[in-house]
């Protein structure tokens, strides 16, 4: 149960997949530029991530080796079409703001590189908490982003007017390069959380080599 | 043996791909009708939203776009209980981030009622305002973007930045929008059989106390441009001026421009009547046609020396002028020659 729980805490911080991984930054500068849209993708690409890894880890002995990538993208295309039509038929506002990054979860890579690097050879209930654990890592930067951004850059918070009206919203927080310049401070943040985590810990051997990165340095090769 | 793995492959593959297109059958089935009717709701509050006060929608086809790029998925005919109400058009065009669809509305006194975003898939925060209902263009009284439209005349310009407060950093979302409004406004206008454009050879030659459409057609020499009407403006039964309405090609559509020139040469009016490119509505301003007045046939006219272009419309400036140049040199030569 331990091993588990640490598994789901590695995503959030440790090896978050934004922020140590660096993988599907795209969507995520893309889309937070409003809280609500932060939170809506959090929640998709959560759904994707574990529905996938679930079936993909219970699945992973009768996977073929050489055509493994196609049948990820066909349980990950699978699930996303699952999620955009019931997104549709019952948060009709929510996927309307969300658009076309809903059916781009598709082609996230954090989907496709955990599925392969992490459930395609753990058992289940491992590939379960990696999932939540990465989900949760990921919604909640998206969170963080879109707080900060929205609230510089447009004056609002989930759309309620915050700022008194005597502030002028800061447009650059929206646009790209607002988006950079947050993530990167939280990233600072995030990164200093990490270190003191990471020296309160023993080092242990993990089970995954390929994504358990030893220090800080590392992140930028990633 | 390797055909044979190969074909094994494609089999595991095969059973994959069936289990999840089956899978995605069933979630299609038990949501495509929530999703429909949702959609069908959404349309109705939209039109109930243009038209509040009518009590039947029936379904119309008496309204043709004006452009290729702009289609009219439906159009429906509101009727109230006196009678017609007026025309709301569901339209799509493209902006900044794809495909956008609009509900307009236009009544029968020419007036825009309403327009609602249904689509857009502009960037989140900046051109997706245009659908949301707390982002406003004027704080002050609370309108927001598609909000200002309502009220405004068919017949007004309907450029960004002039009569139409753009979304901040959104000029093309902005622009899209517009444009969209505007061409439903003129065809929903000339459905109801409500002319826009009625004013005739007599705006543009003022001089003149009589005006009659002339015997002689006047062609012009320049290729591309057809010279459709053409009309001879009197002054107590002395000829002193001729005008005619020219068509050509703009930048993806067509311009058409009336131009009145003098017996000296003078060019005494000008109005671009249409232009169907797909940005190019803006020159339809009256500030741009107006540059024109009191230049002369013959002389050069170029957009950057001495016309002035349209912001955003620099090759429909182009066109236009080219055409105005084409037409008035056409009927100052007409008008020295006699051949009216």
């Amino acid at each position: 149960m331990k091993r588990l729980f640490t598994i789901f805490l590695n995503g959030l911080i440790v090896e978050n997949p934004l922020f140590i991984i660096m993988i599907g930054l795209c969507s995520a500068l893309a889309v937070t530029t409003t809280v609500a849209n932060g939170i809506g993708m959090g929640v998709a690409l959560t759904f994707v991530l574990v529905m996938s890894e679930v079936i993909i880890a219970l699945f992973r002995k009768l996977i073929p080796n050489s055509i493994r990538m196609p049948i990820f993208l066909v349980v990950i295309a699978s699930f996303t079409t699952i999620m955009d039509l019931e997104m549709k038929a019952y948060f009709p506002a929510l996927s309307k703001s969300m658009g076309v990054f809903i059916p781009l979860v598709v082609v996230n890579c954090i989907v496709m590189g955990r599925v392969e690097a992490y459930a395609s050879k753990q058992p289940v209930l491992n590939a379960l908490f990696d999932g939540l654990g990465m989900g949760i890592g990921y919604t909640w930067v998206l969170i963080a982003l879109s707080v900060v951004r929205e609230l510089l850059g447009n004056g609002t918070l989930l759309g309620i007017q915050v700022m008194p009206s005597s502030f002028s919203p800061m447009i650059f927080f929206i646009l790209p390069p607002g988006g950079f310049l947050v993530f990167s401070f939280w990233m600072a943040l995030s990164n200093q959380l990490r270190k003191k985590i990471l020296a309160g810990r023993k080092p242990e051997p993990t089970e995954d080599s390929c994504c358990t990165l030893p220090d800080i340095g590392s992140a930028e090769k990633a | 043996m390797k055909t044979w793995q190969m074909i094994k492959l494609g089999l595991i593959l095969a059973i994959y791909t069936t289990v999840g297109c089956v899978g995605l059958a069933f979630v299609y089935n038990s949501t495509s009708k929530t999703i429909a009717a949702r959609q069908a709701a959404d349309l109705q509050s939209a039109l109930r939203d243009v038209f509040p006060s009518a009590t039947r929608f029936t379904p119309t086809d008496k309204v043709v776009s004006s452009s290729s790029a702009v289609v009219f998925q439906s159009a429906y005919m509101a009727e109230g209980s006196s009678g017609p109400l007026g025309i709301a058009v569901q339209v799509q065009g493209s902006s900044y981030g794809g495909a956008t669809v609009l509900l307009v509305g236009v009544s029968t006194d020419g007036t825009i009622t309403g327009v609602k975003v249904i689509e857009n898939k502009d960037t989140p925060g900046l051109g997706a305002n245009a659908a949301n209902p707390s982002y406003y263009v004027d704080r002050a009284t609370k309108t927001t973007f598609p909000g200002q439209f309502t009220g405004k005349k068919v017949t007004d310009p309907f450029i960004v930045k002039e009569d139409v407060i753009p979304i901040t950093s959104a000029t093309i979302t902005s622009r899209a929008i517009t444009n969209l409004v505007r061409i439903v406004g003129k065809a929903a206008s000339d459905a109801l059989g409500i002319g826009t454009t009625a004013q005739g050879p007599k705006a543009v030659l003022p001089e003149a106390d009589a005006v009659r459409a002339s015997a002689k057609a006047v062609s012009s020499s320049a290729p591309g441009v057809t010279i459709l009407e053409t009309s001879i403006g009197t002054k107590a039964g002395a000829i002193i001026g001729a005008a005619a309405t020219a068509k050509a090609k703009g930048y993806d559509g067509e311009i058409t421009v009336l131009v009145g020139v003098s017996t000296d040469g003078t060019i005494t009016g000008v109005q671009v009547l249409e232009c169907t490119d797909s940005l190019g509505g803006s020159i339809l301003a009256p500030t741009f046609a107006q540059q024109f007045t009191g230049k002369k046939a013959g002389m050069s006219l170029e957009v950057g020396t001495n016309v002035d272009a349209v912001s955003g419309a620099t090759f429909s400036s182009k066109g236009a002028t080219a055409l105005v140049k084409a037409t008035a040199d056409a009927l100052f030569k007409a008008l020295s020659g006699g051949g009216l």
